[in-house]
């Protein structure tokens, strides 16, 4: 039933569109893509720091250190994707058992994880996680790369999943048939996982898609401002590129930059659609 | 208002726990490597012994972590921020740093308000419209582009290829200044920056708004104030608006905490010297001391913002007071 609502939902099937084409694109965008990653292939050729769409070899023009940008952006594609969706797993993986804990049985489980909201809500937590991210540059990354921020953003990204679940959960308790459930013997795992869980997933879902957007989005920030990995290709570290030459070459800081817009357009789609086809209130 | 009363000092007490965890959280991780001077080393400068010893004497790096701690503590409840490793006292910097970043900040909050919270209105009001739906997509568009990048496009159109608008800094160091007087130059100087942020804020807050709106309206009360003869004007204005905005005005407390978040990325593309840069600088050049100070301000600032939402929530909605 929510899959014909969702269906209906021209938006949302265009965010569906888009994430699937962001997959794509970043599992097999390696066979697309002509150069390798942070290839300086053109400073060698004489094709160095070409406009766009003057060449087609290099249809949105290189950078002055050779760098082509067309290729470059399939290959941040994976990184990009790989930050946003590894980060929501972390942060969804925790969140769930916390929040599940929090709301089933309450007790220390509900304490730690309203203090820990109740803190979360008040540190900027851009802030702290930039500062994180150039400690860790220096005393963890040789090697790590990416998943180092990856860990940061599913580090700082577990309260609000767990609030949202501990909510439902608290919510879905009380609820009748649970209630029916447990007069009939149920013992507590199993109203848990088969009734309970399965009704939490929702908010989830809608939830999870929104946190791949905001994630993608702080990566951005976080690599833009020097702070992430300077050898992996990612659509931040393109900008900042573009951004330094940015009165000669501005196509190096536009075309990545409208890649992430793109991107993070499919995943907020997706979840919008997913929280009106998943929620019948508002759409009625 | 004794609940009132009561509500605000039972805020204020919560919050101190909160202070000190930051606190303890910053300090660690800013100490991480059990030297500061350590992780200077792996940068760039280079110190004489002399310097070192001095400066090892100052932040007491002969002392087990928890001493530094408490020894920091005390220094940062007398007002004293720290000193930078580079260039001198963090206290005396961080004002105008504070100024600068609030410069933008307030400003962008009351316009985004301003504009956004109508349109919100009008989207919720006319909903599946063709304006609602045109609304809604510049709105998602709005919140999927980073914000720094929309700044650079900004300097790219207005600053190089018209010549417009300056593209950095808050003021010009020197004649000539922008459109006349030191006071046009800095208002040009801020148009642009102004504009991203205004324009972020509004695409937050008028989904909120739409959002929230769509909701009261569909409530009992503002039916049986429609079927009681009220005109729609007075039906939105005085009755759905006072239970839309409540949510929203929370939203935009807490979000000055992720505004102010947000400033390290776009003051570093327009290099404004507000906290953000500050930060980003300090933290580049692991200037810790630095970064740690300011970290702390702005947790205060986010507090003290969480904090007055809070008490705006409470007196216009007195359920909350009894929690």
């Amino acid at each position: 039933m929510a899959w014909r609502r969702f269906r209906k939902n021209k938006s949302a099937l265009i965010g569906a569109a888009i994430v699937g084409f962001f997959v794509f694109i970043s599992v097999y965008g390696v066979f697309f893509a002509p150069y390798p990653p942070r290839s300086f292939y053109c400073l060698f050729n004489g094709c160095a720091n070409l406009p766009p769409f003057t060449n087609w070899a290099h249809p949105l023009g290189t950078e002055t250190s050779g760098i082509d940008v067309f290729s470059e952006i399939l290959h941040g594609a994976l990184g990009d994707l790989y930050v946003g969706v590894a980060a929501t797993a972390i942060s969804v993986a925790i969140g769930l058992l916390i929040g599940a804990l929090a709301g089933y049985k309450g007790g220390p489980a509900g304490a730690l994880l309203l203090g820990t909201t109740q803190i979360f809500f008040v540190l900027p937590v851009l802030v702290i996680i930039l500062l994180f991210a150039r400690i860790g540059q220096l005393l963890v990354a040789q090697g790590l790369g990416l998943t180092l921020i990856v860990v940061i953003l599913g580090i700082f990204g577990w309260p609000t999943i767990a609030f949202v679940t501990r909510g439902e959960i608290l919510r879905i308790k009380e609820l009748e048939f649970v209630q029916a459930a447990r007069s009939l013997g149920a013992s507590n795992t199993r109203i848990l996982f088969r009734h309970i869980l399965l009704n939490v997933l929702s908010p989830l879902i809608v939830l999870s898609s929104l946190l791949v957007a905001g994630n993608i989005l702080t990566e951005v920030v976080i690599s833009f401002l020097g702070f992430g990995d300077p050898n992996t290709s990612t659509w931040g570290l393109l900008i900042e590129e573009g951004f330094s030459y940015v009165r000669t070459s501005w196509w190096v800081a536009l075309f990545p930059g409208l890649a992430v817009v793109f991107a993070v357009l499919g995943f907020n789609l997706l979840g919008d659609g997913l929280a009106d086809a998943l929620n019948p209130r508002i759409r009625e | 208002m004794g609940s009132l009363g009561n509500y605000v000092i039972r805020r204020i007490l919560f919050a101190i726990p909160v202070i000190i965890a930051v606190s303890v959280i910053t300090f660690l991780i800013t100490n991480a490597a059990g030297n500061p001077l350590q992780i200077v080393k792996l940068g760039t400068k280079s110190m004489t012994a002399s310097q070192l010893a001095s400066l090892e004497a100052y932040f007491h790096l002969n002392q087990p972590i928890y001493i530094r701690y408490f020894l920091w503590l005390n220094d940062f409840i007398h007002g004293n921020l720290g000193v930078s490793l580079y260039s001198g006292s963090v206290s005396a910097r961080i004002v105008p740093w504070i100024g600068t970043t609030l410069e933008l900040q307030i400003p962008a909050l009351f316009l985004a308000l301003l504009i956004g919270v109508p349109i919100g209105i009008y989207s919720a009001r006319h909903q599946y419209s063709k304006g609602d739906y045109a609304i809604t997509s510049a709105a998602i568009f709005g919140i999927s582009m980073p914000t720094f990048w929309i700044g650079i496009m900004l300097i790219i159109v207005f600053s190089y290829y018209l010549h417009w608008l300056p593209a950095f800094g808050a003021i010009s160091a020197y004649p000539p200044y922008w459109w006349g007087s030191t006071f046009t130059d800095a208002i040009a100087h801020a148009i642009l920056p102004l504009s991203v942020l205004t324009f972020v804020s509004i695409a937050t807050i008028t989904r909120l708004t739409r959002v929230n709106m769509l909701e009261v309206l569909r409530q009992d009360y503002i039916l049986a104030a429609r079927a009681s003869g009220l005109s729609d004007r007075t039906v939105i204005y005085k009755h759905a608006l006072k239970n839309a905005i409540t949510p929203v005005l929370t939203i935009v407390g807490l979000s000055f905490g992720t505004l102010l978040a947000g400033a390290p990325a776009l003051e570093t593309t327009f290099s404004w010297p507000g906290l953000g840069f500050a930060f980003v600088n300090a933290a580049t050049s692991l200037d810790l001391p630095t970064v740690l100070g300011i970290t702390m301000i702005i947790t205060l600032m986010v507090l003290a913002a969480n904090i007055i939402t809070d008490l705006a929530y409470a007196f216009l909605d007195p359920r909350v007071r009894i929690t």
